[in-house]
């Protein structure tokens, strides 16, 4: 029998999605999750077959409308009403999953490369990538950035075992840790004291066939996630290998306060203490920052701002400009402002106690989190909101071009969404919530840090909440521009 | 805690050509979707000897109404009249709502269709319909930049 020394503090929910009627019947499935998948691999698939094969006009093409406005709106919205669901339907991981019944990995992800560093700067340079070469505006471009998960997916997990494409390289799967901390459900133990007798930890060894321990019948956490020291979820794809695993049905979908896991600095499995990560706390920044510089280059004044730096550089090289734009959006800027509010904070306490800059740094990123989640959310339900009927006349007009007739009738280009200038009010109501979620995250940080100045620790990191939420509101108020970036004329 | 995780058995490494099947397909499908889907990519269009010219004005383009004025040009060099034609404006980006208008003939071979742009930003106007002879004429007319209402 294991000792489990340590054990997730906290009151257990009374809401468990896995003991549910349909849907925890559903999830308990051993197949739930691969019919997920197969779904979500058919559009990936349409995605990719239209991409390449249909009009190179984004708004008639499949490819284009199912990412950019359906599966980007989709993706946060889900995160916001339940969690890492696009995770759990990966169709990367189901391609990888039949790549590995043809050969099965043998090495260990290498130890030197075992932090979120790779992930966060492959998420930087999808962004920039995004935004160089117009992927919103390229059919065939969305089609190989979807071909490109794949093979890495396939080429990263057929060398290595586990899931290290997920943990450690997968963009949007950083993306979806992110802002998962926010979601309202949480893979955890049912009943902690079941896990103190249990002496097979299938949950993260995987089920063995008995007699022949060799033989793995349901996979364990390939994340490493071992579920009685598990907090949060960070790391989590939501695959439920551990709710299948576990032989004491011991595992629940549970509900809890989103954001919580936030202000808990408690060491967790797999990824110790938050606070002492900077990796975690880079993928943070670049996760507010980004969505910030995202929704900003959709406007007019990003344009005049590229024009004016081509001028005063003497350029028209995009990437050269592009690249300025994003070393002040996500390094240069964060630096300022985050570093200042990290030694404002550090301050408060007596100096004999007080901690580095980038120690208080990497203890108040994560504060950054639930604004972030509402920029991401206030920009991509915005055009799921304003466009999301565009997928029927697309689609009616993807069938007639296949079949020869209108199979489905139309198209009918007028279906389209709710008009922009609905979006708005939610839009800026999202983003105060976000900032109230942040700087609430930020007061319950600075409790636990320095609980003898709590509000005067807090103050700084307050500040530039309310500056960046101030920022997007207007990024949100300026007139949408959808141009390319090209700076030739 | 340190708990080792099991390697993959021999047991789980290769199958026979029949359990390879489904595992194959599924792998080999996004990748020959790609293949096919460029194999079947949008070759150019049939060289339609029909020119088309066209104006914007205002000129720069802005947000608002606007005048979309086209010169159809047959190979021959005469005005190609009589031609069923209408126009579908979309914004490069997927999502946001498109503008119709139907295009009428002014005079021989030139006609106008009146539009709206709703949005900044870069737009494509396709003009679709048929010739008097019965060909069917498709352009795609580029308008990048059209600026924010004055």
């Amino acid at each position: 029998m294991l000792q489990l020394s340590s054990l997730p503090a906290g009151p257990a929910s009374r809401v468990d999605v896995l003991r549910w009627p349909v849907l925890g019947r559903f999830l308990r499935w051993r197949h739930a999750r691969r019919t997920v998948q197969t779904a979500l691999l058919a559009v990936a698939v349409v995605v990719v077959g239209h991409g390449f094969s249909g009009p190179d006009l984004a708004p008639q093409n499949l490819g284009t409308v199912l990412t950019w406005v359906h599966y980007r709106g989709l993706l946060i919205v889900a995160l916001l009403a339940a969690g890492n669901l696009f995770c759990l339907g990966c169709p990367f991981i189901l391609v990888r999953d039949a790549a590995r019944r043809l050969h099965a990995p043998r090495r260990a992800w290498p130890r030197a490369l075992r932090s979120k560093w790779t992930a966060v700067a492959l998420l930087v340079l999808v962004l920039f990538a995004y935004e160089l070469f117009d992927l919103w505006a390229r059919p065939a471009g969305t089609a190989w950035l979807v071909v490109g998960y794949f093979a890495a997916a396939v080429a990263i997990d057929l060398v290595f075992t586990g899931a290290g494409f997920c943990k450690y390289v997968c963009p949007i799967g950083q993306f979806n840790f992110a802002a998962s901390t926010i979601s309202p459900l949480e893979i955890r133990v049912r009943e902690p004291s079941t896990c103190q007798s249990c002496a097979t930890v299938d949950c993260i060894r995987g089920r063995r066939e008995p007699g022949r321990p060799e033989v793995v019948t349901r996979r364990g956490c390939e994340l490493h996630l071992f579920l009685p020291s598990k907090t949060g979820n960070l790391d989590c794809t939501f695959c439920l290998d551990c709710v299948q695993a576990c032989p004491h049905d011991n595992i629940a979908l549970a509900a809890r306060a989103p954001g919580a896991e936030l202000t808990d600095d408690g060491p967790r499995s797999s990824i110790g203490r938050p606070s002492r990560r900077t990796d975690l706390a880079a993928l943070a920044v670049v996760f507010t920052f980004g969505a910030l510089l995202n929704a900003f280059a959709m406007t007019s004044p990003v344009h005049a701002l590229e024009r004016w730096l081509a001028a005063q550089l003497g350029t028209t090289s995009e990437v050269l400009v592009l690249a300025i734009v994003f070393v002040v959006a996500l390094a240069a800027a964060p630096l300022v402002l985050l570093g200042g509010a990290s030694l404002l904070t550090a301050r408060t306490t007596p100096a004999a106690e007080r901690p580095t800059a980038a120690t208080t740094f990497r203890r108040f990123a994560a504060a950054l989190l639930p604004l972030g989640f509402a920029l991401w959310l206030s920009h991509y339900a915005f055009h799921l909101l304003t466009g999301v009927l565009t997928i029927v006349p697309v689609a009616q007009s993807a069938a007639r071009d296949v079949l020869g007739w209108a199979v489905l009738g139309g198209p009918w280009w007028t279906w389209v969404g709710m008009r922009p200038g609905s979006v708005l009010p939610l839009q800026l109501g999202v983003v105060v919530l976000g900032a109230f979620g942040s700087m609430a995250v930020a007061y319950a940080i600075a409790g636990r840090e320095h609980p003898a100045a709590a509000a005067r620790a807090a103050l700084p990191w307050a500040a530039v909440i309310l500056l960046i939420a101030g920022v997007s509101m207007w990024v949100f108020l300026q007139p949408m521009e959808m141009r390319g970036t090209s700076l030739a004329g | 805690m340190h708990v080792r995780l099991a390697q993959p058995s021999r047991g789980e490494r290769g199958l026979t050509a029949r359990r390879a099947r489904t595992p194959l397909l599924i792998l080999l499908g996004p990748f020959l979707a790609a293949g096919v889907g460029t194999a079947c990519t949008r070759t150019a269009p049939p060289a339609d000897d029909v020119r088309v010219e066209w104006r914007v004005t205002p000129s720069p383009a802005q947000v608002g109404p606007a005048t979309l004025r086209l010169f159809l040009i047959g190979a021959d060099g005469a005005p190609a009249a009589g031609a069923r034609l209408a126009i579908e404006g979309h914004m490069t980006h997927p999502g946001m709502a498109p503008v119709t208008a139907d295009v009428r003939e002014t005079d021989p071979g030139v006609y106008e269709a009146a539009l709206r742009f709703t949005m900044a930003g870069d737009w494509v106007l396709v003009l679709d319909g048929a010739l008097a002879d019965g060909r069917r004429l498709r352009r795609q007319l580029a308008i990048s930049g059209v600026g924010a209402a004055p």
